[in-house]
This record gives C-alpha cells, sequence and structure tokens, in this order.
C-alpha cells in the first residue's frame, strides 16, 4: 500500500534519514521503533509531506505520493500527530468536523461521527466543549478520531502514548486494535517498543537515520540486541 | 452631556474604522505570528483606488468603493506572494518577515511618490457636509456611513470566520498551521484568503480616511493607530481587535475634546506602553510572546 524507497530526508544541516526503504501492506499494523531523535518523526512528516525529501521515492497504492499535505490526505493517509495538536480554540465537534474537511458525502460523514463517538464516548459526553479543556488523553482521543474523520486508509500515528499515564497507555494501545478492526492499516512511530511490537505484525528499528533492522513483530521482539537497546528499560519499568 | 454623547458618537465612527484595519492586522498575525508592517501601504492605495476612480474614471461612489476595494484585496495577495510567501516556504523566522513587510510598506508608500506626486488631493464631497440631528447630538453623513458600513463588514467577516467551513479552516489554521493541514486543508489558500479578507478591509478603511481627511503617500501611517488598537484588544483575537479600536477611537475622541486635540495622538502611544507593560496579552489576546 505504501512503498517507501531509499528516502533522504534533511534539515537545518542535519541528515535525518539516510536510505530509508519500507512497505506497508494494506491491513498491517507496522510499527517504527527506535530511540529519541532517530528520524522517526521525520520519516511520517516526509510520508505526509512536510518535509520535501532530498532523495528517495515514495508511493502510495501504487501512484507517486502526493507533493502537498493536503493533497496527500486527500489521497488517504492520515497523520495523528506527536503532541496530538487538536484545535483548542475550536469546540470538540468541530475538531472532529475539521477531519471531515475535504469530504462532501453528509451521509458517510454523519455515519463516521457515530462511530468516532462510540468509539470514543467521552467526546461524545463533550462534544460541545472546547477542545483546549480536555485532558491529555482525552486530546489523544479527539486526535485520532478527527483523523479517523478524514477516512483516510493508512493511518500514521506519531507517539500516541507519549506523555500519557500507564492506565492510559494501555487503553490506547487496545484503541488501535479497535481502528485496526475499523479496516484501518496503521503505521506506528512509538518509543514505547514493548507495548508497540506487541500489537504490530511487523516492525522496522530506525537508528540514526537508517534502518537497521526489519521483520515480524514477534521475532524482532525476541531480538537480543533489541531486547538490550529497546525492550530492557521497558520491563524494568513495569511495562 | 450633549458634548459627551457627541464625542462617543464621533469616537464610535472613527473607532469602527480603526477596526477595518485592526482587523486586517489581527488575521494575518493569527495565521502568521507576524505584525504585518505593509498594512498601511495597502490602507493607502485603497485611498488612491478610490480617489482616481471617483476623479479620473469619473465612477459613481459605489463603484469606486468597490474599485478600491477589490483593488487592495488583489494587491495584498500579490504583496504576501512576493514578500512573504518565499520566506514560508523556508520556514524563516518571525523577524524576516517583519522586515520584509517594512521593506513592502517603503517601497508601496515610495512606489506612490515617485510616480503620482507625494502632493494632498481632496476627495470630491459626495455626502454633503450637513450633518443629521438626533436630539442634541449630530452626526456628520460620511461620520454615519463609516460607521454602519464597517459594522456591516465586520459582521460580514464575524460569521464568515464562524459559519463557514473555509472561516472554520482559517480558525484551525490560526490554532496550528500543521494540524490544518493534515486535515486536508490547503493552508497555502488560507493564507491568500486571509490577506484577500485583510486587504478588502484596508481598502474600504483608506477609502474612508480619504475622504475623511485627505489622500497623502503618508496616510498609511495611520495603521499606527490601528496597530496599537490591536494590541490593546489584544493581537491574534478578532473580537479583541474591534473592541481595542472602539476603545481607542472613543479615548482619543474624548481626549481631543476635554483636554487637546494635541494629545490625541499621544494618548494611543500611552496606551500601548501601558498595555505592553501591564497586561502585554491586550484585553483578550492569546499569546504574550513575540509581540512584534
Amino acid at each position: 500500500m505504501l512503498n517507501v524507497e531509499n528516502l533522504h530526508v534533511a534539515y537545518g544541516g542535519i541528515r535525518a534519514l539516510k536510505g530509508v526503504s519500507l512497505r506497508v501492506e494494506e491491513g498491517e499494523i507496522v510499527t517504527i521503533i527506535g530511540a529519541n531523535g532517530a528520524g522517526k518523526s521525520t520519516l511520517l512528516n516526509a510520508i505526509s509531506g512536510f518535509l520535501k525529501p532530498a532523495a528517495g521515492t515514495m508511493s502510495f497504492k501504487g501512484k507517486p505520493l502526493g507533493r502537498r499535505p493536503d493533497i496527500i490526505v486527500r489521497d488517504g493517509i492520515c497523520h495523528v500527530p506527536e503532541g496530538r495538536l487538536v484545535f483548542a480554540n475550536l469546540s470538540v465537534e468541530n475538531n472532529l468536523a475539521m477531519g471531515a474537511y475535504l469530504r462532501n458525502d453528509k451521509k458517510a460523514v454523519a455515519a463516521d461521527l457515530e462511530r468516532v463517538y462510540s468509539l470514543f464516548p467521552r467526546l461524545a459526553e463533550r462534544s460541545k466543549q472546547s477542545a483546549g479543556t480536555l485532558s491529555g488523553g482525552e486530546q489523544q482521543m479527539l486526535a485520532m478520531g478527527r483523523a479517523l474523520m478524514t477516512d483516510g486508509d493508512l493511518v500514521l500515528m506519531d507517539e500516541p502514548s507519549l506523555g500519557l499515564a500507564p492506565l492510559l497507555v494501555q487503553t490506547v494501545f487496545e484503541i488501535i486494535g479497535e481502528i485496526h478492526k475499523l479496516g484501518k492499516t496503521i503505521l506506528l512511530v512509538e518509543q514505547n517498543a514493548f507495548r508497540a511490537l506487541s500489537v504490530a505484525d511487523r516492525a522496522y528499528v530506525l537508528e540514526q537515520g537508517r534502518i537497521v533492522k526489519e521483520g515480524k513483530a514477534s521475532d524482532v521482539a525476541a531480538d537480543p540486541a533489541v531486547r538490550d537497546s529497546y525492550l530492557g528499560a521497558e520491563s524494568k519499568a513495569g511495562g | 452631556m450633549a458634548q459627551f454623547l457627541q464625542q462617543m458618537v464621533n469616537g464610535l465612527s472613527i473607532g469602527s474604522v480603526y477596526a477595518l484595519m485592526a482587523v486586517g492586522y489581527s488575521l494575518v498575525y493569527s495565521i502568521m505570528n507576524f505584525s504585518n508592517f505593509a498594512h498601511g501601504g495597502v490602507i493607502m492605495f485603497g485611498a488612491y483606488f478610490g480617489f482616481f476612480a471617483m476623479t479620473q474614471l469619473k465612477l459613481p461612489f459605489p463603484a469606486a468603493f468597490a474599485v478600491a476595494f477589490v483593488g487592495t484585496a488583489v494587491l495584498a495577495v500579490v504583496i504576501e506572494r512576493i514578500a512573504y510567501k518565499p520566506l514560508r516556504e523556508r520556514n524563516a523566522p518571525f523577524l524576516y518577515f517583519i522586515i520584509s513587510a517594512m521593506g513592502a510598506s517603503i517601497f508601496l508608500e515610495n512606489i506612490i511618490i515617485a510616480t503620482i506626486g507625494p502632493t494632498f488631493r481632496t476627495y470630491p464631497d459626495v455626502f454633503g457636509r450637513t450633518s443629521i440631528s438626533l436630539g442634541s447630538v449630530a452626526i456628520g453623513r460620511l461620520d454615519l456611513i463609516m460607521f454602519v458600513i464597517s459594522a456591516v463588514c465586520l459582521a460580514g467577516l464575524v460569521l464568515f470566520i464562524e459559519k463557514t467551513k473555509i472561516g472554520r479552516a482559517i480558525q484551525a489554521s490560526a490554532y496550528n498551521m500543521k494540524a490544518a493541514a493534515l486535515m486536508g486543508v490547503n493552508t497555502d489558500r488560507v493564507v491568500m484568503i486571509v490577506f484577500a479578507l485583510g486587504g478588502m478591509l484596508a481598502g474600504i478603511a483608506g477609502v474612508f480616511f480619504g475622504m475623511k481627511y485627505t489622500v497623502y503617500p503618508q496616510i498609511g501611517n495611520i495603521t499606527t493607530k490601528s496597530f496599537v488598537a490591536a494590541v490593546f484588544g489584544g493581537l491574534g483575537s478578532l473580537p479583541g481587535a474591534v473592541l481595542g479600536s472602539v476603545l481607542l477611537g472613543i479615548i482619543e475622541t474624548l481626549v481631543a475634546g476635554y483636554l487637546s486635540s494635541q494629545f490625541r495622538d499621544l494618548i494611543a502611544f500611552v496606551i500601548l506602553i501601558g498595555v505592553l507593560v501591564f497586561r502585554p496579552t491586550g484585553i483578550m489576546g492569546k499569546t504574550t510572546e513575540d509581540k512584534a
């Protein structure tokens, strides 16, 4: 579904990605794990059109990826950004309406809104409230709900569990499973490697702008080097 | 009491035109986080467009008015494309935008001086000099028309921003450009629409100032007042810009009426300094950072 070939991205004099290749097949959950600064967010921002690649090609559903963020959304890639970036000045309802910005089929939009509200009952309760008044966990749900409203087929998620209490982290990963069941393909970037590997089908390990390992999520999780670098701290922290 | 009411009426009228300019500042500030100092140049062009449409093209006032605000909407968009878009594409720091805006402002003023000269020009008298009496208060026809048209434009702008899909996209972009783009909003187009709206209102304000005073290349300097008003109300907030403008208009006319008209301009800057020192967010502003 998504094919990235030999992607190089540089900004501010830093070569953030040095020849990254990856693919995501329809229906998969693929995760990219790596340390802070490995280039994970850079990769998602390049796919979403915010950063111009210095070299490399990207294609989605067999066609070259569009060149502007809004065109990429139109083509069916939605992105739940790091830090959630909900519109704090708009109501929950209007945040979700923004998700449906490009869609004209009112019936389908209403059906999707229904679906988002049943997935996140908290959002339904707070639909008239300004998004800035939501808690961190609720804002994460809103960011996910808003992305679902774009009706994209591929959902990019950037650190959805970042800064959330452990109980909410659990919830977020359950929701990722639910979203997957809705028929969405998911590309998940996470520092919480343990959790990410447990929901994903396949995984890539990104280190200093290069893919150093790839394979089935269970195999990557079993890899001793990965266990040492990414899962050690996690198991010590109690997962 | 009658004099006080009279001053209030005059203040409302001038304040409403300040508001037309101030919302232009605030709209651009809310989206791009910098103060568009080329706005004064656009207002000045509005005054000239209207003036020449009436005197050279012999257009009736409504048509000349339309020529002015369509002309300035286009002008504002062209300025954005030339002076700011290249900076946006490079993610330049906001200081570069300000420098570019000042350059554009100097260019606009001097292109007028170089081509049509620095002379003061007077608009033809359209509305007559007689005033309308409401009890003890007399309202100049021009003042009344200024107030009504400004109020209608501001109400229209609020409706546009609150009720339309593009308006919601503008609000979303004002909060966060990247997040808006992730919803499929063409943020480049949002910027264009914001400049067109700001330019349109600037053109209307320009015609009014030209009619109330005279037309000259430095007439755009009057935007310092609307800048003060926008900061007073809270940069980036449209209701704040309107409130700040109306208050400034009233305060100025009261000062001119009861103290001396020489203190009128002084008070604007006293307010500016006072706001920046004691309440940098203004009455309803969104942030205290980088307000330049």
